[in-house]
């Protein structure tokens, strides 16, 4: 059907949404439309970057036990988002980014939050989410061999991504509501959404605390094992 | 409700973002009504009259949302109250209800979105992206299910060996963990087990290939083209409503009936759609 089956195709797309397409809209909302229309072009870059990321995951050559490793971490993700109150997604993450590489980072948070919303509700907010965890993933992996040295970085990583994430949430929020970014109305919403920036920050904290060693050990284990 | 989820997903999805999309990026009362009438009408099509539960904390989100910006934005002409030396406007506590509509009704749109696309309807949709992102996308999808069944087995056995009781929050707490590390082990495992049986019935070896259950119909061309057509017909007149400092609403020309009327019928398309199986049904009924 609609399929990207030609190279050329998704190596221009590489090319032309980071470099020609993302610019063209952040200008054109600088300039030509109005206050409303922030929020459309946020969005539009927001889509463009998940798909700029599955163009260039096509173009690669990944051995079957990654990816069947990455699907297997997407997994956990979406069954640890139905525990209560406490959501490992971003730890789980983070774990992702740091022992397999960014790019596994990036996937297995944008899948988790694209996929575990049909279970909790798809909304305007899935591309947003899909790249918030996306780029914590991602970075994680870009300092993967940092984070694993000191645990101490790992722990502050962990409760500034839930931190970080949660005001940038709070912004598409507040725009989706008021067109603009009210201050006013940004601060309230930090605010009224303190309780659960602060739960998902000790839930990163205590879930990379427990986990974070055993499920590197085991990550290790099974490379070395099968030698992936 | 079987004729809407037989249309093909692609024309489906982009329904949905068209639908959703242009209530999205309006502030017209109007079309806000249209809007969430069409998308409750849809509601109570595929469910019948269930979800008062979800029906109620939306309406609660209604409040809080249409209560937020008069509290928080003072924008406007006309005060009507003066509340902590802040002047609360009637143009804001218009605004706020048009806002709070808007997100209610999107809401409502994505909820019927979520239960009409299904995950083989995701599949053939991200399969256009990228054959190998859908390859992936149908293993973590087959895992969730496959996780819980496994997770709970795991706990039982631990349970039977008498490993913790479930009375002692301490207890419970170890062992929630300790089944979480034995599913991680046996996950790992049971995918690289995946992996090499794939390996070996040569996936990767030629270019890949999909089977889907959808094709394009002329009833999916036909209603794709016609959700586009009505659609841009309502963006090109588009009514201009000024909120702030005073409520300016350009006055009722044929050409922003004529966008009402269409943005009226894109919103009304699944439920007629809907609407029509039920009617033939019982005319089918009714002739035996």
């Amino acid at each position: 059907m609609m399929v990207i089956k030609n190279k050329r195709i998704r190596d221009i797309m590489r090319y032309v949404i980071p470099c020609v397409l993302i610019p063209l809209l952040v200008a054109l909302g600088a300039t030509v439309f109005s206050a409303k229309r922030h929020l459309l072009i946020s969005m539009g870059v927001a889509i463009l970057a998940v798909l700029l990321f599955f163009a260039g995951f096509e173009r690669k050559k990944t051995g079957s036990r990654r990816l069947v490793i990455v699907s297997v971490l997407t997994a956990l993700c979406i069954a640890g988002r139905f525990i209560p109150l406490f959501k490992p997604v971003t730890a789980l993450t983070i774990i992702a980014g740091m022992y397999l590489g960014g790019e596994a980072g990036f996937l297995v948070g944008a899948l988790a939050a694209v996929l575990s919303n049909f279970y909790f509700g798809q909304g305007p907010w899935t591309a947003f989410q899909m790249l918030g965890w996306g780029m914590i993933g991602f970075i994680a992996g870009l300092m993967g061999g940092l984070l694993k040295r000191h645990k101490a970085l790992l722990m502050i990583y962990g409760v500034l991504s839930g931190v970080i994430y949660s005001f940038v949430m709070d912004i598409w929020t507040v725009m989706w509501y008021d067109g603009g970014l009210n201050w006013q109305l940004y601060m309230a919403s930090v605010v009224a959404a303190l309780p659960h920036t602060a739960l998902y920050s000790i839930s990163n904290f205590a879930f990379l605390w427990f986990l974070a060693k055993p499920f590197g050990e085991k990550l290790e284990r099974v490379r070395i094992k099968y030698g992936i | 409700m079987r004729a809407i989820e037989r249309l093909n997903p692609i024309a489906l999805t982009i329904y949905f973002l068209l639908v959703s999309g242009r209530v999205m990026f309006s502030n017209d009362p109007v079309l806000l009504c249209c809007s969430l009438m069409g998308a409750l009408a849809l509601h109570f099509a595929l469910h019948g009259l269930t979800g008062w539960k979800t029906h109620g904390y939306t309406i609660a989100l209604f409040v809080v949302m249409a209560l937020m910006n008069p509290i928080f934005n003072h924008n406007g002409a006309t005060v009507l109250f003066v509340m902590n030396d802040n002047p609360v406007t009637l143009e804001a506590c218009l605004y706020g209800l048009s806002a709070a509509g808007m997100i209610v009704a999107v809401l409502y749109w994505f909820r019927a979105f979520s239960f009409v696309m299904t995950s083989d309807k995701l599949l053939y949709v991200f399969g256009g992206i990228s054959p190998r992102l859908a390859l992936l996308l149908s293993m973590t999808l087959r895992y969730v299910p496959l996780f819980g069944t496994q997770a709970r087995k795991v706990s039982q056995a631990q349970k039977a060996l008498g490993l913790y009781k479930e009375d002692n929050i301490v207890d419970s707490f170890k062992a929630g963990l300790r089944v979480f590390s034995v599913m991680v082990t046996w996950t790992l495992e049971n995918g690289i087990i995946t992996a090499d049986s794939m390996t070996a019935r040569g996936y990767g070896t030629g270019r890949r290939s999909r089977y889907s259950l959808f094709r394009w119909r002329t009833e999916d061309a036909l209603f794709l083209i016609l959700s586009l057509v009505l659609c841009a017909l309502s963006a090109i007149f588009d009514r201009a409503v000024v909120y702030y400092p005073l409520l300016q609403i350009a006055p009722l020309t044929v050409r922003a009936t004529i966008g009402y009327v269409a943005y009226g019928m894109l919103a009304c398309m699944p439920v007629f759609i809907c609407g029509k199986e039920a009617v033939k049904w019982r005319v089918l009924m009714y002739r035996m």
